[in-house]
């Protein structure tokens, strides 16, 4: 169980290779060419595909109540992000934010300080340009359909390396008319993106355990962040817990993951990534929060960023 | 090239009829309806939704109210809880509402027609008598008021209000397999999100295959707008729980007040048809005589039996209320009606039903749609509003997370909000019914114990309004 912190800092920089969330079931890693994804063969093939990926019933579901927890994380990020006095010149103006629970306030003064709030942040958000997005490891592109709807996002791009997961979200994306001009999936390795494309926001959700050189993976993406900009992760951390949820419990007990989607060595802690993040320049952990699936009760936050399943929101300072 | 190109645009003029496309279309300009159309309107995170509302029938009196405020009462009156009163107000609706049409009343009396138990509640505003067509009015210029303050172009502003139209089909799109409904003017409109407001037949539950279940009631509710022989000094609700249904009688401002009242159906159609003169009468004995009594009196009146009944009834109402004091007298029985306002008559069928599910794939159902209750407890349309704040709230949250409105993930949390709530009210006032329509008199006893020792405990009482109030 050690390897990880090593692999973290020293790594081979040639022959590495990135699992998608995907490559847990078969798949077939072709190039894309036009004469296999019109034959009618394929065609059906991806039909099925993206009924079950995109049916929120169906064996998915658990990924499905996972991005809306994914999504609360980010547009908190996002928002607590934003200074509401910026721009203010004098102190009459400000917007009052409370030094303490704001619960503590009676209901009806409570409710108008936080539409105050949310009238300033609105403001902000639309003066503000719009973001450009990036999905490492988008798999059907139910995070990349979920940034590409928010109106303060400009445009997504959804990297994955297999083919088959693309070609179902790519099917996905046109049943939506508002999707047409916001989101592009390309076949593409992170560290294949040209280095002159530039984002706001990076996402890499339930991947980095997938990866067999997670520091390499990581240095690329941050290589695309924008000043400002944020990179948003998820991982599981390494420890018993996470080993019984989500290989006992998920792939052996509940079936809720096909066996051998997860691999324990391959888990990252929590602390590691603190640690990792510290030694890079201009880049701060902005956010961090642990998450856990209960059944009939879908994923919460937990306030043990160190225990199980965690997202984390990494900023670019400079 | 020229010649295929004609020919293309010559077949699809003649064949496809044109299809709108918007994130939401709502069957029906109830007060559900256009609740929803105003609420999505007024809140920041749905504004920009592109909506579409569409009524069956005329909705000119709607529009025209709010101006030309009509002199007399209508018969449609609902009471409104304090939680749909706060909702109307943040939806920024209730201060286009005619307050000199509506009235809040702080007690309510009921008391049964097999004993002589009792049982008042009294809670400041407790509830207040409103028109429905005063609250469609003042969503309508809600409405009217955030097309101005957006100044968008109306065809921009994106609610587009159709009445007159009647909903001929709904089939699912082929390629995306979005709801597609086919209008009684020939349009289509394709949609994102299909809202049933569309009441009890609705054709939008049908499409979608949920399920509903219930029965009748075999009773109807007749309604009827009443004057009193003077203005109301303490405004109160009055009801009475007889052995065909209760009979409630309810203020409106003045001297003016509504009737709804549960009867067996071959009783509901006589009172409707009944002279207007005897009709009173009968409302003013229902409040003081008894059971026997109030039978005789239908059967008479079954068999067109007339002569002398006017006075046989006043003579047994003077009979049975001379041995009270007036301080008793306005304690136990609410005014005499004296009057009532013309063509005001009319009934309706009582049923219980509820919908097994609110939500499938691009399918929400609120108010009616989702479920119907019998009106002793005054909570139909109160439940209605706060299905409606429900998924309005659903849809806000589905926006900020970047989810398809339609996506089951959305709404799932507005029908688990929702469901348990208004089953419980639904059985509670189900249970009601059923209970003071025995006859039996060991269960009237017992029941009639059960209301005075509940009456004698106010924590109980504090605790029951604040579950129908919403307080």
């Amino acid at each position: 169980m050690l390897p990880i912190k090593r692999q973290l800092r020293s790594l081979p920089l040639k022959n590495y290779v990135i699992r998608a969330l995907s490559t847990s079931r078969p798949s077939l890693h072709f190039p894309i060419d036009k004469k296999t994804s019109t034959s009618q063969d394929e065609m059906d093939h991806f039909n099925q595909l993206a009924s079950t990926w995109w049916d929120v019933d169906g064996p998915q579901r658990i990924l499905h109540k996972m991005n809306l927890l994914r999504m609360d994380f980010i547009q908190e990020t996002l928002r607590n992000s934003i200074d509401l006095n910026q721009d203010v010149e004098s102190p009459d103006e400000e917007i009052y934010i409370p030094g303490y629970n704001i619960d503590l306030l009676p209901k009806p003064i409570a409710e108008q300080i936080i539409a105050e709030q949310e009238l300033k942040r609105e403001e902000l958000v639309k003066s503000q340009p719009k973001l450009k997005a990036l999905d490492i490891g988008c798999g059907g592109g139910i995070l990349s359909e979920s940034l590409a709807r928010l109106k303060q996002i400009e445009s997504v791009k959804g990297v994955d390396l297999s083919t088959d997961v693309l070609e179902a979200a790519k099917l996905h994306q046109r049943l939506d008319p508002s999707l047409h001009d916001k989101l592009q999936y390309r076949l593409s390795a992170v560290e294949d993106i040209s280095k002159d494309e530039q984002f706001d926001i990076i996402t890499m959700f339930e991947m980095l355990e997938h990866v067999n050189y997670p520091n390499e993976v990581l240095k690329s993406a941050l290589g695309h962040i924008k000043p400002g900009g944020w990179l948003f992760i998820s991982t599981i951390n390494r420890d018993f817990i996470s080993w019984f949820t989500t290989i006992f419990m998920g792939e052996h007990v509940l079936k809720i993951v096909p066996v051998g989607t997860h691999h324990l060595d391959k888990y990252i802690n929590e602390t590691e990534l603190q640690d990792w993040f510290k030694e890079q320049k201009d880049f701060k952990v902005a956010n961090s929060k642990g998450c856990i699936y209960l059944p009939f009760n879908g994923w919460s936050f937990t306030d043990s960023p160190n225990v199980g399943n965690f997202f984390m929101a990494i900023q670019r300072t400079k | 090239m020229s010649l295929i190109f004609k020919r293309a645009l010559a077949t699809a003029k003649s064949v496809v009829p044109p299809v709108k496309t918007v994130d939401v279309l709502i069957i029906g300009g109830g007060p559900a309806g256009l609740t929803l159309g105003a609420s999505l309107k007024n809140s920041s995170i749905t504004k920009d939704l592109k909506i579409e509302l569409v009524e069956g029938f005329n909705l000119d009196p709607v529009k025209k109210f709010y101006d030309e405020t009509p002199e007399h009462f209508t018969n449609r009156v609902v009471s409104l809880t304090p939680q749909t009163i706060n909702f109307l107000e943040k939806t920024g609706s209730w201060k286009f509402i005619k307050q000199d049409r509506i009235q809040p009343y702080d007690s309510i009396v009921v008391t049964e027609g097999l004993s002589d138990a009792k049982i008042e509640f009294d809670h400041h505003s407790m509830a207040t008598m409103v028109e429905n067509v005063n609250i469609q009015s003042s969503l309508y210029q809600r409405i009217k008021e955030l097309e101005q303050e957006s100044e968008l172009k109306s065809e921009d502003f994106g609610l587009n209000l159709r009445d007159n139209t009647r909903v001929e089909q709904i089939t699912k799109d082929e390629t995306n397999q979005w709801p597609v409904v086919h209008l009684s003017t020939g349009e289509q409109i394709k949609t994102r999100l299909l809202v049933g407001a569309d009441g009890f037949n609705s054709p939008v539950r049908k499409f979608s295959g949920i399920e509903s279940r219930g029965w009748f009631y075999n009773r109807f509710g007749v309604v009827a707008t009443l004057k009193l022989e003077f203005p109301v000094f303490k405004y109160a609700g009055w009801q009475r729980f007889l052995p065909t249904g209760p009979i409630a009688l309810l203020p409106l401002p003045d001297d003016n007040a509504t009737l709804v009242w549960s009867q067996t159906v071959e009783n509901s159609e006589m009172l409707t048809k009944i002279d207007s003169e005897i009709f009173i009468n009968l409302i003013n004995a229902a409040f003081v005589l008894e059971d026997v009594d109030m039978q005789f009196y239908y059967k008479q009146l079954n068999k067109g039996e007339t002569e002398g009944l006017i006075e046989d009834i006043q003579w047994r109402i003077n009979h049975a209320t001379q041995k009270y004091s007036d301080e008793q007298l306005e304690e136990n029985f609410p005014l005499k009606v004296v009057s009532i306002e013309e063509n005001s008559r009319a009934r309706f069928p009582l049923k219980l039903s509820h919908a097994d599910s609110y939500v499938s794939e691009r399918i929400a159902l609120v108010g009616d749609a989702a479920h119907t209750t019998h009106p002793l407890a005054g909570q139909g349309l109160n439940m209605g509003q706060m299905d409606v704040q429900s998924l309005v709230g659903a849809i806000e949250k589905g926006m900020q997370r970047g989810l398809d409105i339609g996506n089951p993930l959305v709404l799932e949390p507005y029908w688990a909000d929702r469901y348990p709530e208004n089953h419980l009210l639904l059985g509670v006032v189900d249970k009601l019914h059923k209970l003071y329509s025995i006859r039996s008199e060991p269960i009237v006893a017992l029941r009639s114990f059960g209301l005075k020792a509940v009456n004698s405990m106010s924590l109980l009482k504090d605790f029951m309004i604040g579950k129908v109030s919403g307080k």
